[in-house]
This record gives structure tokens, sequence and C-alpha cells, in this order.
């Protein structure tokens, strides 16, 4: 049985359709109501539940379709936050950077409605994803609280309430995202003091995404960070973080970036197939699981979906090969 | 005698309100082809002309360019000179801002002109002191993605150091009579601190008026052995950490002290108060003909009209040092 090894997913986000991109400039600029948008960001999260089902990926996400920014998405959402002034991110891309400029609350569940319609559309799982306190704060300008760690355990309790109600709504694999994690690797401490909070008491798989950035300065320590699944992007990174395994052995399951997803060519079968090779040289079938190196955000609909084919094929690949060695 | 302010790196490239937002425009306009590079240059030039009289309405002394022109610190250099390429992506030190990793693909080399005609259109604008501003050979080396020609850091760093130097003589020709080193791995990495040190040599040899610019972190692990690198000015982030540098700074015998006492990357804005603190705190070890204010680092990391604040903190806390009235 290779049925359970080496299940496949994504790391949260998909391209958005031109119609939904377009709704949502439509919808910024006051010529678009609230209703309307969120028609066409059901439509967009259904076809997206409809393809990685085609696809044959093995855990799904709800694609995003209704977030623009990972952290806005929650600042916007959250008392406490205001929504800030533009900030250039790299190129010409910008965003609006959030600023803590109060005592932070969640008046409302911010995620759970469209986790439950996403896994309304399907018999496979639906991953809950969301965004980590630390990454919240490091994200966002603080004015309101006197160090970076009181606002991130603030923070923290926020994430774990949001947590909670996912688990409640069904959610079996709950994704807290760190990608800012090794922005200050001094402050390593304070992350996993604060995914503590979020994950206490949880019993629905656990996992965090980390991407760009130095994974070295941190290892082994991230390995204290209390999540089930540590979800690393590899490919666009050669794959040298494997090599800190040989020395500090990793002892989580490990979801393995096996294709980049800031280039528009993807990556071969053979190659992307290679990249989930190298990865059962530190973590066993039933610990890895193969998927794209981050979000798919940036990329067109048409690129995500070579890219997660990609993915499934290389497994398929693998699988086989792993029915063929006795165990 | 008023304090002395400075600006360092990149100014905001665009504001909140439409009207803010031309080079945005133009540059998607030009990916799509729909305008070609002379016009993008013009708008280039036009964003140039207002960012340095927003600085210079602010009444900060020394200004500069506001780097409009910078996708990032590393990309311009590397896309002009031979032997290098602007590569993938990467995080920008602790910022969620990314840059373009340098790949060097053979040796490095440049006739030292990438920015003279900027330069000089700058200066043709300016009123107030303009200085120039170069990448440090430190932090261009050792955020160097993949390197297939130097066989070593050291190698690596002296030839970056080399380009850069050709890259001052030809700023320093068109008129800098001051130029940035901004190198914030001298304070990230500071391991290589006396690789550094050799580099910096090499740049000194030439006689131009050099500050070697650190951010991002405090000076704490070097700020001994910065006192004694070949150039006039140094230049030390005291916000983004908790520092011990305060106490340390008579360690500056001669050099200039260009102190980051407004932090460019946090809207929460000082008072005037506040960074008349700061000044009068460094105060008690620098004289005051050596002690120059700035932002922490590039105020670019704040949306415009967040910047145009911290820049009337920065003025409003030199002035009140030395008396002046504030005028709010």
């Amino acid at each position: 049985m290779t049925d359970n090894l080496l299940l496949t997913t994504t790391v949260g986000s998909f391209g958005k359709p031109e119609y939904l991109t377009k709704a949502r400039a439509q919808a910024a600029r006051g010529k678009l109501g609230a209703t309307e948008l969120e028609e066409l960001e059901r439509k967009a999260t259904a076809e997206w539940i409809r393809r990685q089902e085609e696809i044959g990926l093995d855990v799904l996400v709800d694609g995003e379709m209704y977030r623009g920014d990972m952290v806005a998405y929650f600042a916007e959402r959250l008392e406490g936050f205001k929504i800030g002034g533009l900030v250039r991110s790299y190129g010409n891309r910008y965003y609006h950077k959030p600023v803590i400029a109060g005592k932070v609350a969640r008046p409302t569940p911010m995620t759970v409605s469209w986790f439950e319609y996403a896994q309304s559309l399907t018999s496979k799982p639906v991953k809950g994803m969301l965004t980590g306190p630390y990454t919240l704060l490091d994200w966002s300008y603080n004015e309101a609280y006197p160090t970076r760690r009181d606002a991130v355990l603030a923070l923290a309790e926020i994430v774990r309430d949001e947590a909670r109600d996912l688990e409640r709504a069904g959610a079996r694999y709950i994704q807290i995202d760190e990608p800012a994690i090794h922005a200050r690797p001094e402050e390593i401490e304070i992350a996993i003091e604060a995914m503590g909070i979020v994950t206490a008491g949880l019993s629905a798989k656990t996992i965090s995404h980390i991407c760009y950035g130095d994974f070295a300065a941190i290892y082994p320590q991230v390995l204290d960070l209390p999540v089930d699944q540590l979800d690393l992007a590899m490919a666009n990174y050669g794959y040298r973080w494997l090599e800190l395994f040989d020395r500090n052995p990793f002892t989580k399951e490990l979801a393995i970036g096996i294709v980049d997803v800031h280039a528009h060519e993807t990556e071969t079968v053979d190659v992307a197939a290679e990249g989930i090779r190298k990865g059962l040289r530190y973590v066993r079938p039933e610990k890895l699981w193969p998927h794209p190196d981050c979000g798919l955000k940036t990329r067109t609909v048409e690129e995500c979906v070579e890219k997660c084919v990609a993915v499934v094929e290389a497994t398929k690949v693998v699988r086989k090969e792993l029915a063929k060695v006795p165990a | 005698m008023t304090l002395k302010t400075t600006v360092i790196g990149a100014y905001p490239k665009i504001g909140e309100g439409l009207d803010g937002q031309e080079l945005r425009r133009a540059l998607h306009r030009h990916d799509r082809g729909e305008i070609g590079d002379a016009d993008l240059d013009k708008v280039f030039d036009e964003v140039t002309r207002a960012t340095i009289g927003e600085i210079e309405a602010a009444g900060v002394e020394t200004i500069n360019d506001g780097q409009i022109r910078w996708d990032d610190l590393l990309a311009p250099f590397a896309r002009s000179w031979s032997g290098v390429e602007a590569g993938p992506l990467e995080r920008f030190y602790d910022n969620n801002t990314y840059y373009r990793q340098p790949v060097i693909t053979g040796p490095i080399s440049t006739e030292g002109r990438s920015f003279v005609r900027d330069f000089t259109f700058a200066r043709g604008v300016a009123k107030a002191r303009l200085k120039a501003a170069v990448p440090g050979p430190l932090t261009f080396a050792t955020l160097t993605a993949r390197d297939d020609h130097y066989r070593s850091l050291e190698e690596r760093v002296l030839a970056v150091a080399d380009a850069i130097g050709k890259e001052i003589a030809g700023l320093s020709a068109a008129g800098a009579h001051l130029i940035d080193i901004e190198d914030p791995a001298v304070v990230a990495a500071p391991r290589h601190i006396e690789l550094a040190r050799e580099a910096y040599r090499r740049l000194a040899g030439r006689g131009h008026a050099l500050a070697l610019v650190t951010y991002f972190l405090p000076p704490d692990a070097v700020l001994e052995s910065l006192a004694s690198f070949p150039v006039g000015v140094v230049g030390i982030d005291v916000r983004s950490r908790d520092t011990t540098a305060f106490e340390r700074l008579d360690a500056f015998r001669t050099q200039y002290l260009l102190l980051g006492v407004v932090d460019a990357r946090n809207t929460r804005l000082e008072t005037a108060e506040e960074v008349a603190g700061y000044a009068e705190r460094a105060l008690k070890l620098v004289p005051e003909e050596r002690l120059v204010l700035a932002t922490t680092t590039s105020l670019e990391y704040l949306p415009r009209d967040v910047a145009r604040a911290k820049l009337a903190a920065l003025v409003g806390g030199a002035r009140l040092v030395t008396g002046e009235k504030v005028i709010a």
C-alpha cells in the first residue's frame, strides 16, 4: 500500500482567474458591491476545489480567492489594526502595510465560513489556513505594544481562537504560516512561545510554512516550533537546507517544495521527482509531503495547474518506486 | 549653529493619492510596451525632482536624490556592471522587502560611470548639498547568490570593492562632495569586519569623502573597529535594537558620526523632543560639529506621508538641540 505515502498538497494560495482580478479592482474603486464580489470569490473557490480534485492532490486548500495579502487580510478584520499606506515589497509591487495602533482583538471568526464552504464542495480534506502571530507582527508596524514580544503574544491569542474555531468547524489540518520566522533569528524563542499558545490543545494536524530567508540561522531551534509539520521551500534553494539535517536530524513531518513558484516555467516531472527522492534520504515517506515551494498567487491559473500537475505526477513516479522496494 | 541633518538611502517612490503614483503607472505601462524608455526616463526624472524638493522643503541639510531609479540597493549595480547579473529574489535582511541577489558570472568590471548621468541630473535640480550613494562591498559580496568566478569571499569582496571604487571616482568627478557607502553587512556579519576594512582601504586610497553607513542593527559588535576605518563619516543605527553605542561614542575621535535616530522602519512618529534627547545623549561624547542626525535607514520602508512626517521630526529635533524655535 502506498496510498498514505507522499501525500500531496499545496501551500495555500492559487492564482486568481481574470474575472476575479477585475472584480477586485472594481470593488476597490467602489464600483462593485461586497455581495457581488463574494459571489465571484465563491465561484473561483469552487473552480479551484474542482481543479485540485482533477489534478489528484490529496489535501486541498481553498486557494485564498478572497485574500489579497496574507497579513492585510487578517489586519483588516481585527480590532487594533489600521490599514497603513502603500509600501513597496519589490520591483513595482506595493502593499498596504498594516499598523498595530491599539490593543488587538478579534470581533468575529475570519476564515471559518470560507473553510466550511470549501470543505462542503469536496470529500477530500481541506486545510484551515492562518498567518502566524510572529509574521503578523513582523509584517506590520507596531505603534501600540511596548515590545515586539508583547505584540506577538497578544496576536497569538487571536490566532489560537481562530484555530480553535476552525477545528470546531471540522478542520483536520490547520496551517499557521510563519514566513517571517527567520527575520530576526534571535527572536526564534518568541515565535516558538507564541506558536505554543496557538496550537495548545488542538487535535488537528498542525503545519507551519516557512519561506524566503536564512533557514540555516534558525535550525535546529525551529524543531521546537510546536507544530506537527514544517512546510519548506526547497526547490528555489537547490535543496541546500536538507544538508542541515545531516548534523541535526529532522524530527517533524516535512512538506517539501519541489517546484519553484517564482518562475514561469515548471520543472519537469523527472526533476520534481528527484526532489522527492532527495527528501526521502532524510524523512520517511509517510512523513514527507510533496508540494510547490510557496503559495502560487503570483502565477496564472494555467501556471498553477501546471505546477500542481508536476507535483502529483512526480509523486506517482516515486510512489511506484517505493512500491517495488520491500519495506 | 544648527545640528546637521541628513537622509539615508531611498525615499518612497509613490504617494497615497492617484497623482502620487505616476511612477507606478509608468512602470506598468512600460512593462506592457505602451510607453518607451524615454517616456519612462522622463517620469523617473520628474519623480526625482519632486523627491529632492520634498526633502529640501523639510529642511534637511545634506540631501540625496531618493534613489528613485533603484529597485533595491544592489540590482542597479548588478545590472550595470559586466560579470554580474541581478538574480533571484530574496528578503533584504529583516524587512518584508525583497532584492535581486547578484549572480556573478565572470570578472566584474565597470567604467565607473553607471550613475553619473543620474547624479548630474539631481545636482542640477538640488539647491541643498547633494550626496551620492553606492552599495558597500561586504553587503554586495555576502548577498551574492552564486559566484562562478571568484574562488573565495575575500576575492569577491575585493573585486566588488574595486568596481565600487570606480563608481566612486566617477561620481566624485561629477561633483559628488560626499558618497555614502551603504553597507549593512558590516554590522549584520561582524565576523567579516577585517575583510571589510581591507576593502575600505582600497576605496579610501583615492582621497574622496566617504561615509560608511550601516543600518538595521546597532554597531555594538564592531563599534571600536568602525572608528578606525579609513572613512571620514561613520553612520550607525541606534534604534533598531537595544544598544550600548551611546556609552561608547568617544571611540569616534576624528570621524563625523551620522547618528540614525529617527526610525525609518516604524510608523510611530518621534517627537522633536525625543529626537533631541538622542542627540543630547550623543553630545556627551561627540562634539556638536562632528554629529549629524539622520534617519536610521531608507525612508522607503514607510508610506510617503509618514516619511515626510519623519523628516519633520528629524529637523525639528535637530533645531531643538541648539535652541532654535520649532515651527509646528
